[in-house]
């Protein structure tokens, strides 16, 4: 079997390479811390995380099958470190359930401190100022938004790490992507 | 022709569209100012989300993580060998430089093994072989360096066994905490 790069730093790893495993980790160190912070808005708790994360892949590494790609396997295993985070500290995020929010209930908090479009516009690039707006829309469309975009992955592969249909994926990335437009639209970032 | 959805719209920037579906958004595009400019927004927003600015991790969370994996292991590892080898170095030659044949602990232990039976007898029998073994070097060690060397060697042989010693310990001890203080 062609083994990939990740693959072959996995081999060297478990017969006890230090440096392969080193690799690997500055290899997915920011886009995993990237996804996590994200994730938890916190600086610190993605550091740790994100260091759990890499410690929980070094002691289950040799469960890894070498049949599906590193990557996959991977952001799953973060996927729920993090999803499993968020549960026990639900108090730091939106609510996980809320079906019928709108986009305007998402951003209209009081904790939630935003310029208006034109001055944001003004200091920061359009990018910068989407992934703000991601930053605070519900964490079920902001995991897939982030596990889409940061970690580029593709709907499948989505679907497969968060044990969700295709088609519930795809539905849930449109539906935050109209949350998105409408934000950039009330803000007066599409005029 | 009725305007199309959003979702179409989206599928359509992000070329998840059939080629014949594809056409057909395209021809109303075309003739749609409403959704044309929809369709703009969204590839605006499409383009934003592609160039995601990845968040810079701390330079310390690797080295975090693999002194966390690999180093305090082998340190504890590399600790516990050294003071047993120590341990071990300095019995055997205390025990050789100052000669216990007259001492009256492997004498006594001698003159028990002749009224004990079982592992005791064993265990003393053991006790004093590996004495006669040291006792054996000692007096081989001790012609070699004679011939070699004519002055007493004992005080400058303890000198570079304590150094050495030394020089193990701050190597595996005290230099990785150095190193930590420095990094931190």
């Amino acid at each position: 079997m062609q083994l990939d790069e990740d693959q072959v730093l996995i081999k060297k790893t478990l017969r006890g390479d230090r440096k392969a495993f080193e690799e690997l980790m500055r290899k997915y160190e920011k886009k995993i811390f990237s996804f996590v912070v994200r994730m938890v808005r916190n600086e610190e708790t993605a550091v740790d995380l994100t260091q759990d994360f890499f410690f929980k892949i070094f002691t289950v590494l040799d469960k890894y099958n070498y049949e599906y790609k590193f990557s996959t396997w991977a952001y799953r295993i973060c996927y729920n470190l993090v999803i499993d985070h968020i549960r026990k500290n639900q108090t730091q995020v939106d609510s996980l359930d809320d079906e019928g929010v709108t986009s305007h209930d998402l951003l209209a908090s009081d904790n939630v401190s935003r310029e208006d479009g034109f001055k944001a516009l003004a200091r920061a690039e359009t990018r910068d100022y989407v992934w703000n707006i991601v930053d605070q829309i519900p964490l079920k469309f902001r995991e897939l938004i982030l596990l889409r975009y940061i970690q580029d992955l593709k709907y499948e592969e989505i679907a497969e790490i968060t044990a969700l249909p295709v088609g519930t994926v795809k539905n849930r990335i449109f539906k935050a992507k109209e949350i998105l437009k409408k934000e950039m639209e009330k803000d007066g970032m599409l005029v | 022709m009725a305007c199309l959805s959003d979702e179409t719209l989206i599928a359509c920037n992000e070329g998840s569209l059939g080629a014949i579906e594809a056409a057909r958004v395209r021809d109303h595009l075309l003739l749609c100012p409403a959704c044309r400019e929809t369709a703009a927004h969204y590839r605006l927003l499409e383009r934003a989300l592609e160039r995601p600015q990845l968040a810079m991790p701390p330079a310390r969370l690797v080295p975090q993580v693999m002194e966390r994996l690999f180093p305090a292991a082998a340190r504890i590892t590399s600790i516990a060998a050294v003071a047993a080898a120590s341990f071990v170095f300095l019995v055997s030659w205390i025990y050789i430089y100052f000669d216990f044949s007259s001492s009256s602990l492997v004498q006594a232990l001698r003159l028990t093994t002749d009224g004990t039976t079982g592992w005791l007898a064993g265990i003393i029998q053991g006790i004093t072989s590996v004495y006669n073994g040291a006792q054996a070097v000692r007096k081989a060690l001790g012609a070699m360096l004679r011939i070699l060397f004519p002055a007493p060697l004992g005080v400058v042989a303890i000198a570079v066994a304590i150094l050495g010693l030394s020089l193990l310990l701050a190597l595996t001890v005290f230099r990785p905490r150095l190193k930590k203080a420095k990094r931190t």
